[in-house]
């Protein structure tokens, strides 16, 4: 720069500018100007404000997505700058904080020359780009540039070599990956011919502080030979090839996947605010006078939904943690999105007029691709386990699964299409309140001779026992049930179980999108408990103890729901249940998180708790447990439905318990534990793995072993047998 | 094609029966609709839906309670409904009397072909759709698992279930057509469905409306459950042939089946 006279630092433009009039500044400013309006050019040449015409004329109901702002917006500049989310796997989070950081460093460094150069010189003749502050600023870009090319040979590495199979791979997405490496790379060659030129000269006043560019420096080395001319012509071509690509970077922002550095942290701050991930609340009274249920057409949708495409790029994260994707079923959570977007964008250009005027067209006048069908198939919309491993590793807080819920409520409630074996579920549900289509009066039978309190007949207890469909009516979690109510009574819990006033929760039936008969059985549990005036409700299904404590509250239900294992967990801390019995060959144990308590609800520590307190066995864990765990596969009413896509679930999860060397697998739902020991079965690995709930393991470790009872089911079942 | 679908609003099967004297408990009891009403039902659906013209009448005869298992064939899609509710029948309607009514309250209706299940699941009785044609001088198809009519609705081609195999049968219509399972798949009532039917007309009739006076020719006069199933026994022994042994005089002994 002309005049600052500082030694210690540089000239912004060396090389650059001409004697007189500064042309070649003025021209930059030209091409940024134009790069902004390309940049434009190509959000409307993309379709972008065309979809996002789509987006503010869809109709559908939403939950708050600006409340509380400031809690929101620093949630975002968490999430972004700390890569709370990214960082979950840790390859791709590395190195996507590498190139994200890389570019902020500079983008930084840029802004701070941009000031010195042609702000503060300019207006106040003031020059602060020298001395230490310099030499720090130096260092800084270098470091980060660096860091930023290591990003990208990372990116580079899993693209063409690692190549995992969730990868999407579109043209871009490599592209991309050339483009920014190209820019760092020509940025430091321009570094470095500048630093060959003016800084190798032990004379330069520079030249003692040479290391602190040190990739330009050593760059530098390459072009040690070269003649002073040679230099200069080198950089003002490589200068400008630099300037031309960062602008070209910046347009083609807006023709790729790149857009998410906009749209990914609009959403974070839109994220829903809920403790669990909303699904689209339908109000009683929508069965009155609603025309259409669920989703088959694009303005159904609210426009968070649709502005949720915008936000996906294609990561991947969603695919890679997907239990149906991971037994080779056709469901891609990101294609679902993906699927929507392109939805979208067609539909949204049959919505357009010539003069560019949007219009919402009826549904028997497009006749573009459907949602459903064309656009997502059905055995991908039955595919789902409603597991949320696609929630909660998407970075862009995209929701995934509850858009399948949607589709299945317009299948459902609409159209009566869904897996024939489905059919019965529903039945079942109506005629005796539970999936078994088991008559309702035998709810109570799996507790007879054990003298479990009843409601009706006790008045009023601390805790209500809720059973819930699989304990009373499924042999194999009656006998979890049973050791439950052994426990509860042992530890004078004061509690009392519904028996046949008692109705299915009907989680299955909402998450398999008969939304109508879920509010049904739900009502009709809200109701009973209120009659009872009932306030603590203890369950031992964590699908009951998600509809219950979270669901119900839309319906006007507030109660303060625990999974048993909380209250397990609580009773053996207060020393209310002594574990002193040895278990026998319990071996290694391995705890398979349910996705309806780990991911849903965060319980992944009480569990563990009561496992350890056992002193029989010791506790490891399997490939993926926690936040992180594989599905066994019954979540979303898959438990209902035939599994004829793929390999199966459960025994995939089933192998993932044999391979950590686990001779026991604890569940704490029933359908885990069905899925588990079909799985145990299925595998023939009945010799090398047992499957128990952990209410079972508690009651015989404190003596209150189900077969002791005389009067229990095991004996009625056998004699049934 | 228009058509006329009776239907019975039976017990669930899944749910608590307990007798009392000649008749069972009410109370507590999960009505449905009868299961092969339901192929019934659907199966009227279907021939309308693909001539796509006529309609489908529901008519049931029942007490107040009957009218859940009406709304639910007006939800499957069923287009209006005659519902025969006279307290002289409550209890007492054989299928002698249950087919009288029926006729009279179909006389008054338009239609090709009557469909109905092949037999009610609480009674078993099996007797209403052969009662019902002959009260209507038409012909009775029974068993039938797959019908198919002529374009211009003069005749029905039916499959019928016959022992161990299946015969086709040729009649002019109109005719009665009960159905056996695996006639169709019935339908699941959707949302609409199910909201539309609270606003279809159902018309509510007493026998004196209909002119039916017929009463009931049988009289139930006692009803038993059958005997509770018995605990199973493991037989103790030492080895195989002692085992056997004692099976054998179990055999002889205690069950004197041998």
């Amino acid at each position: 720069m002309h005049g600052s006279g500082a030694e210690i630092s540089r000239e912004v433009f060396w090389n650059i500018l001409g004697p007189g009039f500064p042309t070649e500044q003025v021209l930059l400013y030209v091409l940024v100007v134009i790069a902004l309006l390309l940049f434009f050019h190509g959000l409307a040449k993309s379709g972008f404000f065309t979809r996002m015409k789509a987006v503010t004329s869809a109709k559908g109901s939403d939950v708050e997505r600006v409340n509380n702002a400031w809690d929101r917006f620093w949630y975002m500049v968490v999430d972004v700058f700390g890569h709370r989310k990214i960082l979950r796997e840790p390859y791709q989070g590395v190195f996507h904080l590498f190139i994200f950081w890389g570019f902020v460093a500079l983008a930084i460094t840029t802004a701070i020359v941009f000031l010195q150069a042609d702000v503060i010189w300019p207006i106040w003749h003031v020059w602060f780009m020298e001395g230490n502050f310099y030499l720090g600023l130096s260092l800084f870009a270098d470091v980060f540039g660096f860091v930023a090319i290591v990003g990208i040979l990372m990116a580079m590495a899993r693209r063409y070599f690692m190549k995992p199979k969730w990868l999407d791979e579109k043209a871009e997405d490599k592209v991309i990956l050339w483009f920014i490496l190209a820019i760092l790379v020509t940025g430091f060659v321009v570094e470095a011919l500048r630093i060959q030129a003016t800084e190798t000269d032990p004379a330069s006043p520079m030249n003692p502080y040479i290391w602190f560019s040190p990739v330009g420096r050593t760059v530098a080395f390459l072009f040690s030979g070269m003649s002073m001319d040679a230099l200069r012509d080198t950089h003002v071509v490589l200068w400008w090839t630099h300037v031309i690509g960062a602008l070209g970077f910046i347009v083609f922002i807006a023709y790729s996947k790149l857009l998410h550095i906009v749209m990914t942290p609009v959403n974070i701050f839109l994220r829903p605010d809920t403790p669990q991930p909303p699904i689209r609340v339908m109000p009683p009274e929508m069965f009155e006078n609603a025309e259409t249920f669920g989703i088959h057409n694009l303005e159904e949708y609210s426009w968070k939904d649709l502005f949720d495409t915008e936000a996906c790029m294609r990561c991947g994260r969603c695919v890679e943690v997907c239990p149906a994707f991971n037994t080779d079923k056709p469901l891609m959570p990101r294609d679902v999105i993906q699927n929507i977007r392109t939805y979208m964008e067609n539909k949204a250009k049959f919505a357009l007029d010539a003069d560019g005027n949007y219009h919402i067209i009826p549904d028997e006048e497009y006749t573009g691709p459907a949602l459903i069908g064309d656009g997502i198939e059905k055995d991908t919309i039955w595919a789902c386990t409603t597991c949320m491993a696609c929630v909660e590793a998407c970075p862009a807080y995209i929701l995934q699964f509850p858009k399948l819920i949607d589709l299945r409520r317009y299948l459902v409630m609409m159209e009566s299409d869904f897996p024939a074996e489905v059919m019965d579920v529903f039945k079942g549900m109506e005629n005796n309140s539970n999936p078994w289509s088991i008559g309702a009066h035998t709810r109570a039978d799996w507790a007879k001779g054990l003298d479990v309190p009843l409601l009706s007949e006790k008045g009023e207890a601390e805790y209500l026992f809720y059973v819930g469909c699989a304990g009373a009516f499924d042999d194999l979690n009656k006998k979890v049930a049973v050791s439950l109510a052994k426990i509860f009574k042992a530890a004078g819990l004061d509690f009392a179980i519904l028996g046949t006033e008692e109705g299915c929760c009907g989680d299955s039936a909402k998450k398999i999108g008969n939304e109508y008969v879920y509010q049904a059985l739900a009502m009709a549990n809200i109701e009973t408990f209120k009659a009872y005036n009932v306030n603590k409700i203890i369950t031992m299904c964590p699908h009951g103890y998600t509809a219950l404590k979270h669901d119900y509250k839309e319906l006007g239900g507030s109660f303060q729901v625990f999974h048993y294992t909380e209250i397990l967990d609580k009773l053996i801390k207060q020393g209310k249940i002594t574990l002193k019995q040895p278990i026998e060959n319990l071996g290694t144990i391995t705890y398979h998180d349910s996705c309806y308590l780990g991911r849903y609800n965060k319980i992944y520590d009480q569990p563990r708790n009561i496992l350890k307190a056992l002193k029989s066995g010791s506790l490891v864990e399997m490939k993926s447990h926690h936040a992180k765990r594989f599905c066994c596969g019954a979540g979303g009413g898959r438990m209902w439905m035939e599994e004829d896509l793929g390999t199966r679930i459960n025994q995939k999860r089933t192998q993932e318990a044999e391979a950590s060397g686990a001779k026991t697998i604890c569940t704490a739902c029933p359908f885990c534990y069905t899925m588990l020991s079909d799985g145990i079965k299925e595998l023939e690995l009945s010799e090398k793995l047992q499957a128990f709930d952990i209410a079972q393991l508690v009651a015989k470790a404190a003596g209150l072993d189900e077969k002791t009872n005389k009067s229990g089911n095991d004996e009625e079942q056998e004699a049934a047998n | 094609m228009n058509t006329v679908v009776c239907i019975k609003q039976v017990p669930d099967t899944e749910t608590l029966i307990k007798v009392q004297g000649a008749g069972i408990v009410t109370e507590g009891i999960k009505w449905v609709m009868n299961p092969y009403d339901e192929f019934a039902v659907e199966e009227a659906l279907r021939q309308k839906e693909k001539m796509k013209a006529g309609s489908v009448a529901i008519v049931s005869l029942g007490p107040d309670r009957g009218i859940e298992a009406i709304r639910t064939g007006l939800a499957m899609g069923a287009d209006t409904a005659v519902h025969v509710n006279d307290a002289a029948y409550y209890d007492k309607a054989d299928p002698y009397a249950t087919a009288a009514a029926l006729a009279a309250a179909i006389k008054g209706l338009q239609y090709d072909a009557i469909f109905m299940g092949k037999q009610a699941i609480d009674d078993d009785a099996a007797q209403v759709p052969a009662m019902l044609a002959e009260m209507l001088g038409i012909p009775a198809i029974t068993m039938v698992v797959k019908f198919e009519v002529a374009a211009d609705k003069s005749t029905a081609t039916v499959t019928r279930e016959i022992e161990g195999g299946q015969a086709v049968v040729e009649v002019p219509l109109p005719a009665v057509f009960s159905a056996q399972k695996g006639l169709n798949e019935p339908r699941y009532a959707s949302l609409p469905g199910i909201m539309k039917a609270k606003k279809k007309p159902v018309d509510v009739k007493t026998a004196a409306d209909l002119g039916a006076s017929e009463g009931p020719k049988t009289v139930v006069k006692e009803m038993t459950l059958p005997p509770a199933r018995q605990a199973g026994k493991v037989i103790a022994g030492d080895d195989a042939a002692a085992k056997a042994k004692e099976l054998a005089r179990i055999l002889h002994e205690e069950v004197k089946i041998v």
